[in-house]
């Protein structure tokens, strides 16, 4: 139990602690305009102490990780601390404090979703020159497709983030393909429609479904249209990337 | 007659549903008493009555589809999604989804009992499974309660809170009962929050008690964080059941990613006692060692997997060993009773390392941490592995991973002093799936077998038995017995959707049952 106290007292000092029992379901929901008028409240007599994103500074905790404020509900643990807290405005009506708990919450909530960005980054970080060099020489991507041809305007159709996905993980035009040949009967190629180590299937130029059981007499032999475009994730540097994105990017 | 009557009723019912605490430290023959089938995490049966020789007989027995109404995650349309590892005693499975507890009859899969838990909320992510003790079921709820139940009836005897669902915990863990404590793990990493691990006396619920992922202030392993704030919010949940040595008493489990989880420039160090395999005395919650697969972590590499253990010989000399494939790709085998390091390999070629240290540790490549502009790194953010158990067979010295060799890009998207929550995400990549099965005394892979496809990895446990079979799913629909010694597919069946559980095996009046979930569904195969 030794361990125990001592934790709980440690986290009683600096930060969350465990309380006994679950809260109730429903968070508090952000009213949006009462959120922004909190900001100002927040501006106006907090963010001195407790920093521009209410993370904290060294001479106020942090609101976010606060349990009190994630326990409050409109102003229910906030608006008593305020007068308990010594160096705290006492003050503010309880409107003011039901706003300030709304620009908390929204502050709380966007860093509980901060996995998907506010705005997408900018990965337009490379040499479109070097990009342009990359391209054409060492990286391969000339033999298969052209800044003229099919790639022609792809700086202008999608986002950098996105072109530099599909960049490195293409989505294939192409289905994977497959010539299948068994012992009696000729070759079949077509259109993977599903493969395991059992069974596989595909769909031939004329649309007819075939389908085979996989044996050691049965010959499989599978044209992937990605294969290089997966290879190469062995080979890339990161600065390669960004250089190939760069100079995608100005394909406009 | 009346006293007659009560007594032939608590026998009758006692009987029925009791589970022996002496068939915990057995190898799992006419039940699966707990998440692993035993305490070492090996997931390998002895029963060997359906074998190589007959495994072509393997057929269908019984189906169970699970229907409930309401809230649950994962499965589209609040349809239920198995990801729990069933439990069987005395011929009764016990198995959960979240806020769902059932009774069936494992010899038919009839439902002998249905128990609903009154949801607060919480992320309905997943429920790992039960535990039992003598005659009580014990299952967590994501709104972070223990829920106690009878065996028999499946009327709740009590429930207690081990996390506050205010601070975005959330609970998913099968528990695991060691004597008389049943030890329950806590999920969630939405903010930045300490994990930790608790003990609760199997006959009240009360905390006996609770072990952070994070060292004492003042104490030289507080040194691997900037400040104690940091670190008292610094994650490492406990996501994956315990594993036991009952002859060195100490239990054995993984810790999740440090907070906040991608953008890392707040936490220098390497942050213990996140992503860590950990040795605690069950009796007191002491820690007795700790070794970090993943120091200073911003990939979300989860070093949760089931710590396995087994015994072997090392310079000649017996050792009692500890294995884990980590989901950064690398595999670990350790000394269990004191933590040695013995040996460090990676199971599916990574990029995000300089080699591995002294320690045995692997040394972060700063080019691959998250940067604002993207690195390429692999394995992605599900992991090299991801929670779904491996299997070590004794038969072949084998250690067997469903494991992916996976792609993606890693973005920082908070590039404050003081991040907070994520800060960053990987995105999109492409990935092959395959076992692999890693020698446990050289950690070099003997024999790999990639599922054809380029899918996402597989998300399904392994079972290996005595009958030189190795049970997985594939990354389409089929759940698939291998050759153990070479990867050779030996049978398979195909089902509605992937599988999404670990398999068990147990016999009953003569019949070895096969049974996996998938999806909604439970299939159990025998040979009739």
């Amino acid at each position: 139990m030794r361990r125990l106290r001592l934790a709980i007292a440690a986290t009683v000092l600096f930060g969350p602690i465990l309380l006994g029992q679950a809260g109730p379901y429903e968070r508090q929901k952000v009213d949006a305009a009462a959120a922004k008028r909190g900001s100002a409240v927040y501006t106006q007599y907090c963010i001195n102490c407790h920093g521009a994103a209410a993370r904290g500074t060294e001479t106020a905790p942090d609101l976010i990780r606060s349990p009190l404020i994630l326990r409050d509900r409109l102003g229910s643990e906030l608006g008593p601390a305020l007068k308990r807290l010594a160096g705290h405005n006492a003050a503010l009506t309880p409107d003011q404090v039901t706003d300030l708990t709304h620009f908390l919450k929204q502050q709380l909530e966007a860093t509980a979703r901060n996995r998907n960005p506010a705005v997408p980054p900018n990965v337009l970080t490379g040499d479109a020159q070097m990009g342009r060099a990359y391209f054409e020489g060492a990286g391969g991507c000339a033999k298969c497709h052209s800044a003229t041809g099919d790639l022609a305007g792809v700086g202008r159709r999608y986002e950098p983030m996105d072109l530099q996905q599909r960049f490195l993980f293409p989505r294939s035009m192409k289905p994977v393909r497959a010539t299948v040949t068994a012992a009696s009967g000729p070759a079949v190629t077509g259109e993977v429609v599903k493969i395991d180590d059992f069974d596989i299937s595909l769909t031939d130029g004329s649309g007819q479904y075939h389908a085979w059981t996989r044996g050691a007499n049965l010959r499989v032999e599978i044209d992937d249209p990605l294969r290089q475009h997966h290879e190469m994730l062995e080979r890339y540097t990161d600065q390669d990337i960004h250089n190939v994105v760069r100079y995608l990017e100005t394909l406009k | 007659m009346r006293l007659l009557l009560i007594v032939t009723t608590a026998i009758c019912c006692f009987g029925q549903a009791f589970l022996d605490p002496a068939k915990l430290l057995q190898a799992p023959t006419d039940s699966w008493p707990t998440y692993n089938g035993d305490y070492s995490g090996r997931r390998f049966s002895p029963l060997k009555k359906i074998n190589q020789s007959n495994v072509d007989a393997l057929t269908l027995a019984w189906v169970r589809r699970t229907v409930v109404a309401g809230r649950q995650a994962g499965g589209g349309n609040n349809a239920a999604v198995i990801k729990g590892t069933p439990i069987v005693i005395n011929g009764v499975m016990y198995y959960t989804i979240p806020d769902h507890a059932w009774a069936i009859d494992a010899r038919t899969g009839r439902e002998i009992w249905h128990y609903e838990w009154p949801s607060k909320g919480g992320w309905h992510i997943g429920n790992r499974g039960a535990a039992a003790w003598r005659d009580t079921l014990y299952f967590e709820t994501p709104d972070c309660n223990l829920v106690a139940l009878d065996m028999g009836n499946g009327k709740e005897r009590w429930h207690t809170s081990i996390c506050d669902l205010e601070q975005f915990y959330y609970a998913s863990v099968a528990p695991i009962v060691i004597r008389e404590h049943v030890i329950t793990g806590v999920s969630g990493d939405d903010l930045d929050i300490p994990g930790y691990i608790e003990s609760h006396n199997a006959r009240t619920g009360n905390l006996e008690w609770r072990w952070y992922a994070h060292p004492e202030p003042g104490t030289p392993e507080a040194k691997t964080w900037p400040s104690v704030e940091a670190m008292m919010h610094g994650g490492g949940m406990t996501w994956v059941p315990s594993t036991y040595d009952p002859g060195l008493n100490l239990m054995y489990f993984g810790t999740g990613n440090p907070q906040p989880v991608i953008a890392g420039q707040g936490r220098a160090g390497s942050n213990l006692y996140t992503e860590s395999i950990i040795a605690l005395n069950p009796d007191s919650g002491k820690l007795a060692w700790y070794f970090q697969p993943s120091p200073h972590d911003t990939h979300d590499w989860d070093a949760v997997q089931t710590p396995v253990l087994f015994d072997g010989e090392v310079g000649g000399k017996p050792r009692k060993l500890l294995a884990q494939a980590s989901r950064n790709g690398w595999f670990f085998v350790l000394d269990r009773a004191t933590g040695e390091h013995i040996l460090t390999s990676e199971f599916v070629k990574t990029n995000w390392t300089l080699g591995v240290d002294a320690k045995g540790q692997p040394r972060l490549n700063p080019a691959k941490q998250p940067k604002p502009d993207g690195a390429l790194v692999s394995p992605n953010q599900g992991g090299a592995i991801n929670w779904p158990p491996p299997s070590y067979s004794p038969d072949t010295g084998l250690f067997y991973a469903n494991a992916a060799r996976a792609w993606s890009v890693y973005y920082l998207y908070d590039e404050d002093d003081k991040p907070e929550g994520w800060g960053g995400n990987d995105r999109s990549g492409y990935s092959e799936a395959m076992v692999q099965a890693i020698d446990a005394k050289t950690g070099k892979i003997r024999w790999s077998h990639k599922w054809p496809g380029n899918g996402g990895g597989a998300r399904s446990g392994l079972l290996s038995t005595a009958g030189g079979l190795l049970f997985a799913g594939d990354t389409n629909s089929n759940v698939v017995a291998l050759d153990p010694a070479n990867g050779n597919p030996l049978w398979h069946a195909g089902l509605h959707t992937p599988l999404t559980n670990g398999p068990i095996t147990y016999e009953l009046d003569g019949t070895q049952y096969v049974v996996v979930g998938a999806g909604d569904t439970l299939y159990a195969f025998a040979i009739r």
